[in-house]
This record gives C-alpha cells, structure tokens and sequence, in this order.
C-alpha cells in the first residue's frame, strides 16, 4: 500500500491549525502540537490531562501559543484559522445517533468474544484432564452465555473529543482549512523588541518559553524543555531605553538565585545584540 | 478503488476519533503517567541524548493524544443553554453536586466553568442542539467575558484540581462586617425560607387597634406574673428588710406601669418585635428577615435622674429572656443608694479645702504689698508647680512634655510621632470601584468538603483576583479597594502567564513599638 501522501510533507509544509478563544490562539489537535514541536516552537498546555485529570503536574491540550511564536508561524504562512463550529448542521443529529447504534452494536459482539475468551481461559485452566468432557462442558456453557449476554446500554464506551469532530482530515488540503493566519499587531515598541529577539534566538537553535515567573521575557533553552534545564533568562529592551540600574540589580540578583544567566538583549542594527550579566566581585 | 483506499487512510491519519473497537479496547489502559527521568545540562550529539529525548517525546506525544473515553452509565448528561449561560442536568447529579451546581426552576444546573472543569474530568457530557459538545466547543462557547475569562478559567481549574472548592463571587451577598458582628441572619433571597424569629408572644403585624388591645392583655398577663413572682421575691427579699414596701397592695405595680410616661408604658410591657411589627408596617417591610430596633423607642429604666423615682421596676416580657427564665419585680431602692456616689465625695473634700484654707494665712501672701506683688508670687509658684522656665511655659505653643510629670514610654513616643498608622482598609469605603481589579472567586480549603454545604458555606479560605504578568502591578489603591470589598478574608492576586500560575497576596502589617512600659 501507498504511504498516504500529507505524511511525506509533514514537517515542511505542515499547515497548523489555530483557534481563538478569548483573543488567545490555542491548537486543539495532537497532530498539530507535534508539527509545531518539530518547529522548535513549544507553546504551554492549558487543560486537563485525559488520562489523570486531577493533578497539575502535567497538563493536557489545547496548546497556547506566545504572541511571538503565532507572529512566527503568521510570517512563515504556517498556520490557518480552523473552520468555526457548523451552525446548521441539519442531519447531523441522525448521524450521530446511527454511529453511537453501530458502536453499540460492535462493541457487544466484543464484549461477547471477550466474556467467552474468559470464560475459555478459566475453563481450560482448572480442568487439565479428560477433554473429551471437558469440550461438552464449554460448548454448553459457551451457548448458555450466547444466548443470556446481555450489552447494557450504560456499559457502551463514549469518547469525549477534545477537538471538535469533523476538522480531522488531512491538513494539506488547504482549501478545507480557511485563510491564512494574519498577523495580529502587537502595540509597543516592547513587543517589537521581543520578537526580534525570539526570531533570532529561534533562529540559532534555541527553544524559548515564557518566563514571568523570574522576572524576565524569555526562558532560554539549549534543547528540548523535555530534557534540558532553561541557560538562560532574556530580558528584552529596546536600544535606546534607559534602565534602571535598581532593576538591572534586581534582575541579576535573581538570575543567580536560580543558577540561571540574565541576558540583555537588543534589536540593533540587523540582528541582536546580547549582554550577559554575571556577578562577581572586585578583581 | 485504490485511490479511494489512499484518500481513506488520508483522512484517516489525523483523524482524532476512535474506532468502537478502540473504544471498546480503553477499558484496559493504564492510569499512571510515567515519571519524568532527570535533566540533561548541555545538549551534546550524543546518541544516548537522541534517543532518551525521544522517548520522552513519544511518551509526552501519547499522553497528549489520549483521548477521553467513559462509560456512558458513568457520564451525567446535560444540555448547554445560551440565553441563561448555564448548563442544565437531564440526569441525576454525581458526586460534585455537594460543592458544584445550582438548583432553578426545579432542575439542576451547573455554571460554565464548572460544567467545562467536569467535562475536562470525564463526568459529564454536554449536548447542544442534540449533539455532544468537544472540550474545544467548550471552551469556545463557555468562556467569555461575560461568564468567565479564559485565565480566570485557568485560575479555576488550577485550584480545583488541587481539590479546592471554588465559587463565584458575589460582592452584594456579602455581609457587612457590622452585620457579621452582631450576628445578624443572612438575608437568602435564593428562594430560601425565612428564619423564624424566636417569639412567644407574636402578633400578626395588623392594625394599631388590635395591637393596643393585645397591650392590654399583655400588661394584665404580666400583671398576673408579677404576683406570682412576687411572692418569689419576697422570700429574696427577706434578708434586705423590705417587707413593708413588699407589703403595698398588688395594685401597686398596676399603677405603678399604669403611671410612667406613656412612652415607657409601650415598653415596659411590650415586646420590641412588636414595636417592629409596627414600624414596619408603616414603613415598608423589607423582604429580607433582618429586623430593625428603632432605639429612639426602647427605653431604658431611669433610676438616676431625681425627678422620677419608681420604687420599683417591672420585669421585662418573657419573650425577650431566654427559655423558661422568670424575673420578678426589682425593686431599686437598695441599688439607687449605691449610685451617684462619687459626686457626694468631690463635693466634701472641696468643702473641706475651702473651710480650711484661707489664703490670707499664706504669710507669703501677706508680704505682698500689692496686686502686682501678687501676681508675681502667683507666676512664680506656678513656675515651680511646673518645673520649668516661664516663658517656655506661658506662651501659646509649650513643649510637649513636662519632664517632672511621670509618663510611660509608649505614650511618650506617641506625643512625639508625626505620621499615623493607618490599616489597609482606612479611607477604603470612599473609593470608587474599578472594573480591572475585581474579586472573582471564593476559595474553601479541600478538607471542609465532606461536611460543604451550598447553602451555607461559611467563611472561605481567601478570594481570589486574576491578573496577568502583562498588567502592571495593583497600585495602593486597587489594593485598598480589593481588601474592603473582600472584609477580613485575604485577597490573593493570582498571576497568571502562558500557563503558569503564581499567587501573591499583600497583606496589611503592623511595625511593632519596641517599647517596653
């Protein structure tokens, strides 16, 4: 067989897809969050995690972006807006209706093979001798159970999408998903500098998170996050902007407190230019 | 037929939903997440990195892909209604309707973020229009500016999946702390039941005519009680040698209630809920149960005061004492001797300075040859009363203290401090709200779930206010403001950033006075 062709192209011209939700871009579909990964863009998880939804250490989907890395995705024509939720979706109501009948339907027969495999295995286990007997036995038991087993309506597995049905064909047609993403103006010359700044530090190889939580832009990291420990923290400034030295003081002395270097950086001239801080004391 | 083969598999490849046999098959899955292994410091192009890095991202990328699978006999149904912005149960509640949901109009619902949190855990499922609604539609359709911001969702489900209770907060159900100190009922307006107020003798708040006669009778019932317990009292009364005043007639107290001021007679034998009966039918009647004591019309018995002297006090209504506790006539006479002492002692010991002493015995008084001799001797004994020099004393502005008069320390330091200590809350009441910083949320510690009540919650643990790094940080003001809206409960500013969550929380500080007096 073939391999299907969107999987060729994944990396390269994989289109991801966005939806708003109170002004915030999030991705709702897994195959999306891996082809932003493969980027080097890693975004944050929001919502509860399937499997142990009552616990804060790891998170589920949907994804939210940096207004960076939307900026990012936006100027390399990689992301499109998902199709809005179908508002007259006539039929659709039936059709949900016979799908759930057919799943019923099939997952009794399973739940029937797999009462029997059972009740086979347990059968076989106790009795290891005379198995002439022993078959007249199983065939009995096995057409008693035929005829009793019942599927309870309230034991049929349901799924609970996470993203919505429908938006899960191939991403490379294109024509389905809408117009391209646009990019939406981030106001200041602050955020100005912060892109710069994460475009070119993307540009060399590093992964950046948000990094509220230490007082700086950016949390600056040699790799994956999954493996490496953030090297840095970027605080963004624009060339000409006066500091605070008490600010500079403040920064530092927290940088150090968690082992992490404090990066200056500002846009200028072309690319960015980089100042580390690091304490020591009189030479 | 191929390539319908090939264009199948490709819609199939990213497709999210799952087959009933993989949906018969996520009975067996595990419930555990693997731990996460310890950190590498610096990428090298090792091979034991690459691969460690992937499996750790095929372990992530499965984890993330999961999908929800529950047992149709396990998921509360519910439909989503847009024009009340709540989500309505068809099925019975589970076990988070003690600290979740709201009963209206008979049926029960759930607020949308609370409806959002429990359709992330996998116990309800929410339609819309007959269909099931996704996580995505979810957030999509629950949050809003008008119900719950996406961050203070965050907020929500960060807490509540510690196992915190959360609700929204209401600044108007919130009692005053004045209400709180005199433990005045809360006013329900949740269609809930009025509390019974505590009345023996209660009349329906009808006209004035029926009141006045039920007075009446209520003065003769009491009439009737003071006999009873006067000879109660009488035995009391054996050791103080009053029997002669005990002796008067029983119509003595009659009179005696029948001749204060009418204004005491409403009183003396009627209940104040009566007097509020009244009023308020004057007024208009509150729909809340909070009762109004009109203090200008309770009086209090005069025993001080010269022109009136009753001998004799008449027990309160018993609907005013509590249980079955009867109090018989007082009688003032011995406890009026015991007042107004205090004043019988200045008086004498005055009396007593101005017949003994006469200034002309002060042989330095009669040395003075004149009025302006006089006066001097007069500055110069006021000078060494004092202690110190004239002319810091007499003049308008005069040192703080005197050094020869005793102080403690502490009151000391306070003549001489120039700035006030003032509380967080000071000044608050004046400011005008903001609609930036608000309170969202009331937030009760996990381990008072087993005994939460929803209709009675009691007080929370602290509130909650969501805010972002990109905000700036609250001024004194939207602190004040958060602290007096909130009473004596912390407000705790919850940070929220891509993610992440931060609390901060201000609170108010005394420096302490290393005094020791």
């Amino acid at each position: 067989m073939d391999e299907p062709p969107c999987k060729q192209d994944l990396s390269s011209s994989h289109v991801v897809g966005l939806s708003l939700c109170n002004s915030a871009p999030l991705l709702w579909r897994s195959e999306d969050l891996r082809s932003l990964r493969s980027q080097g863009l890693v975004g944050a998880l929001l919502g509860s995690l399937p499997r142990t939804p009552r616990q804060n250490v790891r998170l589920g989907r949907p994804l939210l972006l940096l207004p960076e890395e939307e900026r990012l995705l936006s100027e390399r024509h990689a992301a499109a807006a998902l199709p809005p939720a179908d508002q007259d979706a006539e039929g659709a109501e039936l059709v949900q209706e016979a799908e759930q009948q057919r799943s019923y339907e099939e997952q009794s027969v399973l739940a029937l093979e797999d009462r029997k495999s059972a009740l086979l295995q347990a059968m076989t286990s106790s009795h290891t001798s005379e198995s002439g007997s022993v078959d007249e036995a199983q065939r009995q038991r096995l057409d008693a159970l035929d005829q009793s087993f019942t599927f309870p309506r309230s034991a049929l597995a349901v799924q609970l999408s996470t993203a919505r049905a429908g938006l899960t064909h191939c991403p490379e047609s294109r024509a389905f998903l809408q117009a391209d993403w646009p990019i939406r103006a981030q106001a200041g010359p602050h955020c100005q500098a912060r892109y710069q700044v994460f475009r070119d530090l993307r540009g060399r190889g590093f992964y950046l998170t948000s990094a509220g939580k230490f007082g700086g832009d950016f949390l600056v990291y040699p790799g994956d996050p999954l493996r490496f420990h953030a090297h840095f923290i970027a605080v963004c400034l624009s060339a000409d902007e006066p500091v605070c030295l008490l600010d500079l003081l403040s920064v530092a002395r927290l940088g150090s407190n968690v082992k992490k270097t404090v990066l200056l950086c500002s846009p200028a001239g072309g690319g960015v230019l980089y100042t580390s801080l690091q304490w020591s004391g009189m030479i | 037929m191929a390539e319908q083969n090939m264009t199948d598999t490709g819609e199939k490849f990213f497709s999210e939903i799952l087959s009933p046999s993989e949906l018969f098959a996520a009975r067996s899955r595990s419930h555990k997440i693997p731990v996460r292994g310890q950190k590498d410091f610096f990428p090298n192009d090792s091979e034991e990195q690459r691969q460690r890095l992937e499996q750790s991202l095929e372990e992530h990328w499965s984890l993330i892909s999961e999908e929800r699978v529950e047992r149709l006999g396990n998921l509360v149904q519910a439909t989503w209604i847009p024009n009340e912005q709540t989500v309505e149960l068809q099925s019975p509640a589970g076990k988070f309707w003690q600290t979740m949901g709201f009963s209206a109009n008979g049926k029960q619902h759930l607020l949308p973020e609370e409806a959002l949190y429990l359709m992330e855990c996998g116990n309800v499922q929410v339609f819309h229009r007959g269909l099931p609604l996704s996580i995505q539609d979810g957030y999509e359709r629950f949050l809003s500016s008008s119900t719950v911001t996406l961050q203070q969702y965050q907020v929500f489900a960060h807490l509540k999946r510690l196992g915190y209770v959360v609700h929204r907060f209401d600044p108007s159900s919130e009692p005053s702390s004045y209400a709180r100190q005199l433990n005045l009922p809360p006013s329900r307006d949740r269609g809930g039941k009025q509390l019974k107020r505590k009345r023996s003798a209660s009349p329906a708040p009808t006209t004035t005519s029926r009141l006045t006669s039920q007075t009446e009778t209520q003065e003769d019932s009491t009439a009737d009680r003071m006999e009873e317990d006067k000879s109660r009292h009488e035995e009391n009364e054996d050791k103080k040698c009053r029997k002669s005043d005990m002796m008067t007639s029983p119509a003595t107290p009659e009179t005696q209630t029948a001749a204060q001021s009418p204004a005491e007679k409403d009183k003396g034998g009627r209940t104040w809920w009566m007097m509020d009966a009244r009023e308020d039918q004057s007024d208009h009647q509150p729909a809340s149960g909070s009762s109004r004591w009109h203090f200008g019309s309770i009086s209090f018995p005069d025993l001080g005061s010269s022109e009136r002297r009753p001998s004799r006090l008449a027990p309160p209504d018993p609907s005013l004492l509590p249980g079955s506790l009867a109090v018989g006539v007082c009688d003032v006479a011995p406890w009026r001797g015991r007042i107004n002492l205090r004043k019988v002692k200045e008086q004498r010991r005055e009396e007593r300075r101005s017949h003994r002493w006469n200034i002309n015995n002060d042989r330095e008084v009669r040395r003075c040859r004149n009025w302006a001799e006089y006066r001097e001797l007069q500055a110069r004994r006021q000078e060494k009363r004092k202690g110190g020099p004239a002319h810091l004393w007499n003049r308008e502005v005069t040192p703080l203290h005197n050094p020869r008069e005793q102080i403690p320390t502490a009151d000391l330091l306070e003549k001489i401090r120039v700035t006030e200590s003032t509380s967080l809350v000071e000044g608050a009441s004046r400011l005008k709200g903001s609609d930036k910083w608000r309170i969202c949320f009331n937030v009760y510690q996990p381990d008072t779930v087993a005994d939460f009540k929803k209709s009675n919650p009691g007080k929370p643990h602290s509130r909650m206010c969501v805010c972002s790094f990109n905000d700036p940080v609250p001024d004194l003001r939207a602190i004040k403001l958060l602290a007096f809206s909130s009473g004596d409960i912390q407000v705790v500013c919850a940070v929220v950033d891509h993610g992440d969550i931060s609390f901060y929380t201000f609170k108010d500080f005394q420096i302490p006075t290393d005094v020791f007096p």
